[in-house]
């Protein structure tokens, strides 16, 4: 990586952070919300982009990540009164365990059934959140102690989103990136050039779910209500692999501008049509996968207006 | 003529392979000479597929010792065998297809240096395997020779000291193949020891100083070409046995 | 049969051995049950019921298989078909009141309407979303077929909304012996889909275009070559696989309520039941779906909260499968 390059590309950030910062002053509650949860998006769709973008195994059940990091830190606000910003760093650690316990096995396997493994893997978590409910309050949801946390919060996910960004960015201009890459391309011949594969995937999928729990800690905390069938939420994973997809997996800049615009339009076509706006995502998906499997950047690359490769 | 231990790169003792029931490999010997260019041939199911995936970790042996600067690196993974210093090239291409030239060089793990020593390896391969202009195109836009080439430029990042190489004439022209040959010489004037699998009997005999002959699972033969030219197991393991047939059972 | 693919295949035996034995142990270990003639009486009812269920699970499974044997595709969204079937049914099964003259049409009898609907539904959904991507990455029509059951899963919903629909059906049942009683609807649905089933098996096994499918399903560009169309076997065996799953939503909305999300969970019991039983091939699909309708029933019977759970052990099932013997147990070899 060029290091003129790298000073441009952080300016851009710092920027975007000077802008962020002042933002919550400005406008109100409402807007404040909509910013804040289209930088969660930015980090789920970034955290997704991990193993799925550069890694190659595509995650159909990434949401178990979220879930168990909002289920983490709501049990330890409410059950046992601790203050919500250590319980991130639990939600965290949770995380790392649950991408080790969960990626040994699940890692083996190829392709499309690695992506149902998650997805089954998901939807285990929803149900045994339900039926733990000595741990969980099963159906009932968490109730978390109502403080009123809108700044910190939105504070709170822009520290993380911008950690998110610099450890993207980072994979995806250093040598472990393209050691990722070279195990979506072909896994063999990765393999065969000296790369640990079991050890690098591991580590994807542990840092694609440390975000996305603390993601899922910090959403806990705003909303103040959780359940299994909101945190488990299989639309989640669909919206986060949506928003890489359309922006680019593979890249740093696809799943942010991915995650933009789909979290805009969705909150400009949910409020009109509820019920329309799931189908719509599942059409979308069909299309986006038909049709510009690529995404924008893809898009952009194809018609050389943007440079092949990530490390130059 | 007894070699000395200095003079082996690669001692293969006794490797094993069964196949539930089939033999693949039963009993094979050779020990590759250092600083050499030697060829594996044999014909089709005569194990020397096998035998290359023995030596580069795809399959493990059921027996047997591969003894590589004085460890037994029989059974080791792939990507343990390649941190020891072996690489290989694979009969058809597995360069990464998304990705550039450069990258395909960069990611070769286990490299011990630097970045931009790194960076610097990568643009003098290129160099070698004159694919410098390309190396901003993604590999899976290459022709087919180009990506031969880049995957030999690959195998040779961490500057090993022992070469397979998998069929490398397989699926290019004469031209390009004179022109990969010739890198293979210069890499042995540098002291590299390289192992050629092939079909192609003109790559084995003009350019090989040893040759290994294999036939159901064992060597039947090894030296120089002349010699492997007319040695008449050799013969008959390709042509079959040359008394007529109706002698009943043949001597294979 | 070589040295570790017979290694492979007692482990998996074994392991299954153990999760046919674990509900009895997590029974035993919670101590509510009593052991007598009743409690056998119920266990034999629930196998019983068990293999009932499987044949009526083999409907959506053998589906599933043919569309991974012949296309290579993952049909994500099976599941969605199949309760696609059961609120097809319920369509015409209410018909007639729908359209003001009272009374109902035989649920059953509604299949001759509602099995061509499915045919030319998924005949429609391959040529129109899945016949370009064939032969491409495998997570493309993954992707596709994933929109397309969220994206039926919520038409339905908007049409239906999400309560939890049911078709009575002979309600009553069999009396077989003191203790033991099997519902009727449960006894009609396994013969029926039985005979479905086989049918299908002897299609594909005699009849010429069902040897194209097969032909097609072992070696598609050779196929191509002998002179087979293979874009008009895929648009009919998806039309087929979709049929199937109808067929299989009918047997099961007449047994139990529905509703727009159930599908997931048969989607993965689908699954569970194909990497069992052997990716692409027919005849595991049925034994697979008759050991999981019995091992699901087992895992009901006797461990608490068991219904909930079901998914997660056919789900749990199917991972542990992958790991030690993906071939599944009739399956082809995979490299």
């Amino acid at each position: 990586m060029k290091s003129h390059e790298t000073v441009r590309d952080l300016t851009y950030l710092g920027g975007l952070c000077l802008f962020l910062l002042v933002l919550p002053d400005q406008v109100n509650v409402y807007y404040r919300s909509f910013v804040m949860f289209t930088m969660m998006y930015v980090v789920l769709a970034l955290s997704w982009n991990i193993i799925s973008g550069y890694t190659g195994y595509i995650s159909f059940g990434h949401v178990l990540f979220y879930g168990v990091g909002s289920y983490a830190s709501a049990i330890l606000v409410a059950d046992y009164g601790w203050n919500w910003l250590p319980t991130l760093i639990i939600s965290g650690g949770v995380a790392v365990i649950v991408a080790i316990v969960l990626g040994f096995p699940v890692l083996r396997l190829k392709g499309p059934y690695f992506a149902i493994a998650m997805l089954g893997a998901a939807e285990s978590f929803r149900i045994l959140a339900t039926v733990w409910d000595s741990v969980t309050h099963g159906g009932e949801g968490i109730s978390l102690p109502n403080v009123e946390n809108s700044f910190a919060t939105y504070y709170a996910m822009m520290v993380l989103m911008v950690a998110t960004i610099l450890v993207s960015y980072w994979i995806g201009h250093s040598r472990f990136g393209v050691r990722l890459n070279a195990i979506r391309e072909d896994e063999v011949a990765a393999a065969a050039n000296g790369i640990n594969t079991t050890f690098y995937k591991l580590s994807a999928l542990v840092l694609s779910g440390i975000f996305a729990a603390m993601a899922g800690g910090i959403q806990a905390n705003k909303t103040l209500y959780i359940d299994p069938d909101t945190e488990f939420f299989i639309l989640i994973t669909i919206t986060m692999k949506l928003m890489a997809m359309l922006g680019g997996k593979g890249t740093v800049i696809g799943p942010i501008i991915g995650a933009v615009i789909l979290y805009s339009i969705q909150e400009i076509v949910w409020v009109q049509l509820p019920q329309a706006h799931l189908i719509a995502f599942g059409i979308f998906l069909i299309l986006v996968a038909r049709f510009m499997p690529r995404g924008i950047v893809g898009f952009f690359i194809d018609r050389g207006w943007a440079r092949k490769g990530m490390v130059h | 003529m007894v070699a000395a231990a200095d003079d082996i790169a690669l001692d293969v003792q006794d490797l094993h392979k069964d196949f539930g029931g089939i033999k693949a490999v039963d009993g094979c010997h050779f020990r590759i000479p250092r600083g050499k260019i030697s060829g594996l041939i044999g014909p089709n199911g005569s194990g020397k597929t096998t035998t290359f995936n023995l030596l580069t970790g795809v399959t493990p042996p059921d027996r047997g010792k591969v003894i590589f600067k004085g460890e037994d690196i029989a059974g080791l993974k792939p990507y343990q065998i390649f941190r020891r210093g072996i690489t290989r090239t694979f009969q058809i291409t597995r360069i990464y297809r998304e990705m550039t030239v450069f990258e395909n060089l960069l990611s070769v793990t286990y490299l011990k240096i630097p970045m931009h020593k790194a960076r610097a390896r990568a643009e003098e391969l290129m160099e070698f395997v004159t694919l410098t202009k390309l190396r901003d195109e993604y590999g899976g836009y290459l022709s087919y020779g180009q990506q031969k080439l880049l995957e030999f430029a690959r195998a040779l990042m961490t500057d090993p000291d022992l070469i397979l190489l998998d069929e490398p004439a397989a699926g290019i022209n004469r031209t390009l193949l004179a022109s990969l040959l010739e890198r293979i010489h210069e890499l042995q004037r540098m002291g590299k020891t390289i192992l050629i699998v092939e079909h192609d009997m003109n790559v084995i005999m003009n350019h090989c100083e040893k040759i290994f002959v294999m036939d159901y699972g064992v060597n039947i033969a090894e030296g120089a070409p002349a010699e492997i030219q007319n040695n008449e197991r050799v013969i008959e393991a390709y042509f079959g046995h040359k008394k007529d047939a109706n002698t009943g059972s043949q001597k294979r | 049969m070589e040295k570790s693919d017979a290694r492979s295949l007692y482990m998996l035996a074994g392991f299954l051995v153990f999760i046919y034995t674990m509900p009895f142990v997590v029974g035993m270990m919670s101590g509510n049950i009593i052991y007598d003639m009743q409690w056998l009486a119920d266990l034999t009812t629930v196998v019983l019921s068990g293999v009932m269920q499987g044949g009526v699970y083999a409907m959506f499974a053998v589906g599933l298989t043919l569309i991974f044997g012949v296309m290579r595709v993952i049909n994500v969204a099976h599941g969605e078909f199949v309760v696609l079937g059961a609120y097809l049914t319920y369509v015409v099964f209410n018909s007639p009141q729908f359209l003001g003259y009272g009374g109902y049409i035989d649920p059953l009898l509604a299949m001759f309407i509602t099995l061509p609907v499915a045919f030319c539904l998924g005949y429609l959904v391959q040529k129109v979303f899945l016949n370009a991507v064939i032969g491409g990455p495998e997570l493309t029509p993954l992707l596709i077929t994933f929109g397309l059951g969220i994206s039926m899963i919520n038409i339905i919903e908007w049409i239906f909304s999400t309560d939890y629909r049911t078709i009575p059906y002979f309600p009553d049942a069999f009396q077989i012996t003191e203790n033991i009683r099997l519902g009727k609807n449960k006894v009609v649905s396994f013969f029926i889909a039985f005979f479905i089933t086989f049918s299908v098996f002897f299609f594909l096994k005699f009849h010429r275009f069902g040897k194209a499918i097969r032909a097609t399903a072992q070696n598609a560009d050779v196929a191509m070559v002998c002179g087979i169309d293979i874009y008009r076997v895929y648009l009919f065996t998806f039309g087929l696989a979709t049929a199937l799953a109808v067929a299989g939503g009918t047997l099961v909305s007449i047994q139990f309520g529905f509703n727009p999300e159930t599908g997931l969970t048969y989607t993965v019991i689908a699954f569970a039941i194909i990497v069992l039983g052997g990716r692409g091939h027919y005849i595991g699909a049925f034994i697979g779906a008759l050991m999981l309708g019995v091992l699901e029933n087992l895992v009901s019977f006797m461990v608490p909260n068991g219904t909930a759970l079901v998914e997660m052990a056919a789900y749990g099932l199917m991972i542990l499968v992958l790991l030690i013997r993906p071939r599944g147990l009739m399956g082809p070899k995979i490299d």
